[in-house]
């Protein structure tokens, strides 16, 4: 059985490239990046592709803007999933989905993956880099109608049914469900390849198609509002304890603490 | 029968939390809760600031399906305007999903959530700890929230809810194993005082300073990834950072750790933090209310005698 999947790929904002204009997150001009456990999400694509055969398909939906500037960015995000070994790319790319919400987005990529059909296997990653919302995968099940696996650390197929370990606070709990479903994998499913040259360089063949809603055939949906995205500023005291010994440092730190009340009573 | 709020936990200590944040949304009494549990737990969190507490007849662990359906029972029920579930894996899934379903927006962990009209108003950290965004949607809404966020409001609540029983459903995917994770019996996320431990540690066996130094505190020992993913000296469950726990200690002593942003965004809500590290140069001291340039394997032997001393043990 030739192996249909499809991976959920987000192109996020990187956490660890904040842009501020002054308290404010200015996401317009933070870079975007394959959100980290979308790259695990492919590589177990992948890695079911080169073990039972078949194709790996990206899908994707763009939710940060601006649109016509992030296009570029955008199309490296995606080609980096198909120099993994995705065979080919689907993309939602609407005003209607920026920013972002899992209640809009979760939609507009379920149309998708109806209308493209077919798919034995969606995966995504537990949650995105930027947003952490850990929804989409049990919404995009939910809408579609099939099993959900969340979580899941370790993932085999076969005949028909999927079969994982779901990382749980407390235990692994070992579930299997019956194709197709949907299965959210954590940063521990497997170490995501990185491609060569060779490989990014064919991925330029490789075909990425754009979808507007209206090529969905689906309206614009709700989705709550953004109101503001702030920068947390923690502000702290950074005093450097300075000292001739260390006994004296010790003693110091230990005033401080009293002073601050955080010291458990002698 | 209409209720305003219907809150959901797998754990009684869960509950506590949540009726937390029933009082302070001001839901005292119009509020139903969901416990994924047996009688016997329920009746250890059966607070007065819920109308009725389900329970599971029989308890037993529920997969997010069966959590799912029971959530679906009870939102039929009752068309509440908020649905909140406290942040486990299993009720975030479940709870995505019966968003899904009935259309809602839903505000994954939560650190406020607010209620006027049919407007609900939530705050998120984000962006890895490092944002906070504010969103707004019109009620009906879900969200989840950790329920150590509101234990203070929780403080010296009446028990006094209704028990109602509710019989699990039947599971949609097969569970064929289970292996629960080694615990020791640390609670990181409530802990008042949390020692942590970097890469400046040489060995193993040398962590020990830190546990007594934890001791000594009455507090716990968490560590930054290193120590746990690559090197493996201490469980999971001791790692502190956005994949890991959440500390909101009221001191929290980072020995050793150099201060990776996915570390310190897990750390934001410590009261004080004290960085204890030999460079001078490392980005914890920038994160630190307090510093100590020093060498930890001088430096901590000094300090626990000191506080040996001061303490009177």
């Amino acid at each position: 059985m030739a192996l249909n999947i499809a991976v959920l790929v987000k192109a996020s904002l990187d956490p660890n490239m904040i842009r501020t204009r002054g308290d404010d997150v200015d996401t317009d001009s933070m870079p975007l990046a394959m959100s980290e456990y979308d790259k695990n999400a492919v590589e177990a694509g992948v890695q079911l592709k080169e073990k039972h055969g078949g194709r790996v398909v990206v899908v994707s939906a763009l939710t940060w803007g601006p649109l016509a500037k992030r296009q570029r960015e955008y199309e490296q995000v995606i080609r980096e999933a198909l120099a993994m070994g995705a065979d080919e790319a689907h993309v939602v790319v609407d005003e209607a989905l920026v920013p972002g919400d899992p209640l809009a987005t979760s939609k507009a990529l379920a149309a998708l993956l109806e209308k493209l059909g077919g798919f034995d296997l969606v995966i995504t990653g537990e949650a995105s880099m930027d947003m952490i919302s850990s929804q989409l995968g049990a919404r995009i099940a939910a809408l579609l109608g099939v099993p959900f696996i969340s979580y899941a650390r370790r993932l085999e197929l076969g005949d028909g049914v999927v079969t994982a370990v779901r990382d749980l606070e407390d235990g692994y709990s070992t579930v299997r469900a019956k194709l197709p479903a949907v299965v959210s994998v954590t940063g521990e499913a497997n170490k995501p390849r990185i491609p060569t040259l060779i490989q990014i360089r064919r991925a330029f063949r490789k075909p990425i198609k754009k979808y507007s809603l209206a090529d969905l055939g689906i309206e614009a949906p709700s989705k709550p509002r953004l109101e503001e995205l702030k920068v947390i500023q923690v502000k702290r005291k950074n005093i450097i304890i300075e000292a001739e010994n260390l006994e004296q440092a010790a003693e110091k730190l230990i005033e401080a603490l009293e002073r601050e009340g955080v010291l458990p009573k002698a | 029968m209409a209720a305003r709020v219907l809150v959901a936990a797998e754990k009684p200590e869960q509950l506590q939390g949540l009726a937390g944040l029933v009082k302070a949304l001001g839901a005292e009494g119009e509020a139903v809760a969901l416990l994924a549990a047996g009688r016997e737990e329920a009746e250890k969190a059966a607070y007065s600031v819920f109308k009725t507490l389900y329970y599971v007849e029989g308890g037993g662990r529920l997969q997010p399906c069966q959590l799912h359906e029971l959530l679906e029972g009870l939102y039929a029920e009752h068309s509440p305007v908020l649905v909140v579930g406290a942040a486990t894996k299993n009720l975030t899934d479940a709870l995505a999903r019966l968003s899904a379903r009935h259309n809602l927006p839903m505000f994954t962990e939560a650190v406020s959530i607010q209620l006027s009209g049919d407007e609900v108003t939530a705050v998120r950290q984000v962006l890895g700890g490092r944002a906070r965004a504010r969103l707004a949607a019109k009620a009906p809404a879900a969200a989840t929230v950790n329920p150590a966020v509101y234990a203070e409001q929780a403080q010296g609540l009446a028990a006094g809810a209704e028990l109602a029983g509710l019989r699990a459903p039947a599971a949609v995917l097969e569970e064929t194993g289970y292996e629960p994770k080694k615990r020791e019996a640390v609670d990181l996320e409530s802990a008042e005082v949390v020692v942590g431990v970097g890469r400046g540690f040489r060995r193993k066996e040398d962590l020990a300073m830190a546990e007594e130094l934890a001791q000594l505190l009455g507090g716990v020992v968490g560590a930054s990834r290193p120590i746990v993913a690559d090197y493996g000296w201490l469980s999971e469950d001791r790692w502190i950072g956005i994949s890991g726990k959440k500390i909101r200690p009221k001191v929290y002593i980072a020995i050793g750790i150099s201060g990776a942003p996915q570390h310190m965004a897990a750390t934001v809500d410590s009261k004080i933090i004290v960085a204890i590290n030999k460079d001078k140069n490392a980005p914890i001291f920038q994160y630190a209310d307090y510093g100590v340039v020093a060498d930890l394997y001088q430096f901590l032997p000094v300090l626990i005698k000191k506080l040996r001393e001061r303490l009177g043990k």
